[in-house]
């Protein structure tokens, strides 16, 4: 049984406590990348009772991101008590012995919310809006004033100049496509050739990319407070213009119009990150970094595909998503204008 | 007359819907059942209709690669175009008719891999004075590239990404954090 196996594992780390009992341990929907369980753990230390609720990320059988859970570890580990709101982290475990699998454990922020559905259309949410919308731009912006050299996140791969990053993302979800389409891809491939032929200006500064941005990565609560932003798995060291283009996406306008993650017209999102982040918004590049956005998320599902058939998974997920790219090769089309 | 592939798949999705999802009592269960049903739902979607757009897709294929061959041809000479071409051509000359529908996933699988291949040629000479030929073929692809695009299930539109969460109605999806 899981929870014995998460109680025991507990019981180790927590060398000064006794008693260590876990409880309402669930597997939380959704997290296609890696299996995402919560759980409670109360023990005795120094004699008081300890409660405490528990995030534990163990890596899948197959996922649509094979990523390193030591980078998303190692990164909300370095910024949280920077502004940055994130989780406090526990415990990384990079070999099975434990529980099957590499796993770590996080804290658990309870009162809050995730789904878009929830945050955008729940009544409850509609009076905090607006102060999710500036919440959403200043933690961006905090994220890219982060002082990723003094952390130590230099690790994570420094691009050799600011004009490199665009085409270093490019080989890096090239080779994705590479690797992982099942059938020709006319559309991703004349979209590579097109990035390639239009790389952005320099970026204004090498900041750290979260690589995933958007509403429905970040916990909130009904006061529009982000409490959390979660979902790191692809972060680096990068352009900020990634993070702005990739919040704006179409595939993350909730709400069907053109609004930004659901929350504010892109003009106004673009403002109010050039306020916040003192930088400044150029339409040429992040026009190269949407394209190169909805690029990397059908790269993404494809790998889903791919894992699927290879039999590496069972998760109908992988199989819906695999099979279903039409639509970004739509906006993909039209970003290129063709 | 027995029941249809396609009444036999409504079939399952709506005894997934209407017997086993009520019974499950884990959020995680209960979103896996969604996305089976939305799978069923994509299939569903094209299982009358796959035959058919694969055949109307390959002819239209084959078009677009003869007259791709037309404009290249027409295009000047230099290596790429002359081995794009010969690849056309080849693809032209292996004409395969059979009507399974694994056999005409591989036919389309292996125009629409000349297809890539010749588009980027195209994209490096398309917009060069005297290249209207080349311009007219490009735009051709790129229209028959979107009619199939548009044709997909998506999260967005068909079923709804959003309501499809908004159908979730599981108490412990309360704070969740995936």
């Amino acid at each position: 049984m899981l929870e014995e196996r998460i109680q025991a594992y507990l019981s180790q780390k927590l060398a000064r406590s006794d008693a260590v009992i876990v409880s309402d341990l669930w597997r939380i929907p959704g997290g296609a990348s890696r299996e995402t369980w919560s759980f409670d753990a109360a023990w005795r230390e120094d004699g008081c009772e300890v409660r405490r609720g528990f995030i534990l990320r163990r890596d899948p059988d197959a996922s649509l991101l094979e990523t390193d859970r030591d980078v998303e570890f190692r990164v909300m580990d370095a910024v949280v008590g920077c502004g940055i709101p994130v989780p406090k982290m526990y415990w990384l475990e990079t070999d099975g012995a434990a529980l099957d699998r590499p796993f770590f454990m996080m804290e658990r922020i309870d009162g809050c919310e995730t789904s878009p559905t929830k945050v955008l259309m729940d009544p409850r949410f509609f009076p905090a809006r607006e102060r999710l919308a500036q919440q959403f731009v200043a933690v961006l912006a905090r994220i890219h004033a982060f002082d990723w050299r003094a952390a130590g996140l230099d690790s994570l791969g420094v691009p050799a100049s600011e004009a490199e990053c665009g085409m270093r993302e490019i080989e890096k979800w090239e080779a994705v496509v590479d690797r992982d389409a099942l059938e020709p891809q006319p559309v991703l491939r004349a979209a590579f050739r097109w990035l390639r032929r239009r790389l952005p200006p320099p970026a204004q500064r090498l900041v750290l990319v979260h690589a995933d941005y958007r509403t429905g990565n970040f916990l909130c609560d009904s006061e529009g407070e982000i409490k959390g932003v979660l979902d790191w798995e692809m972060t680096h060291i990068g352009d900020p213009m990634e993070d702005v283009a990739w919040s704006s996406m179409r595939p993350w306008r909730w709400l069907g119009d053109e609004k930004i993650s659901g929350l504010m017209e892109r003009d106004d999102f673009f403002r109010r990150y050039e306020r916040a982040a003192g930088l400044t918004v150029d339409a040429t590049a992040v026009r190269f970094w949407e394209l190169l956005g909805n690029v990397k998320f059908a790269a993404i599902l494809l790998s889903g595909g791919r894992s699927f058939c290879d039999g590496r998974t069972r998760n109908p997920l992988m199989a819906l998503v695999g099979r279903n790219v039409g639509r970004l090769e739509l906006e993909i089309m039209d970003l290129m204008g063709v | 007359m027995r029941p249809t592939g396609l009444e036999s798949i409504r079939a399952a999705k709506a005894a997934l819907a209407e017997v086993i999802f009520p019974e499950l009592t884990s959020a995680f269960a209960q979103d896996v059942a969604q996305t089976v049903q939305m799978l069923l739902e994509s299939l569903a979607g094209e299982w009358d209709s796959a035959p058919a757009n694969l055949q109307h897709d390959n002819e239209a294929l084959l078009q677009l690669l003869g007259a791709a061959r037309e404009a290249l041809k027409g295009a000047g000479r230099n290596e790429s175009i002359s081995s794009a071409v010969t690849e056309v051509e080849d693809r032209l000359g292996d004409r395969s008719d059979g009507l399974s529908l694994a056999e005409l996933t591989a036919r389309n699988d292996a125009l629409r891999a000349t297809l890539e291949r010749i588009l980027i040629v195209l994209e490096d000479i398309t917009g060069a004075p005297g290249s209207e030929a080349i311009d007219a073929v490009r735009r051709d692809i790129y229209a028959h590239l979107r009619s199939v695009a548009v044709r997909g299930w998506s999260f967005w539109d068909i079923t709804s990404f959003r309501g499809r969460m908004a159908e979730i109605r599981s108490p412990g999806m309360t704070g969740a954090q995936p």
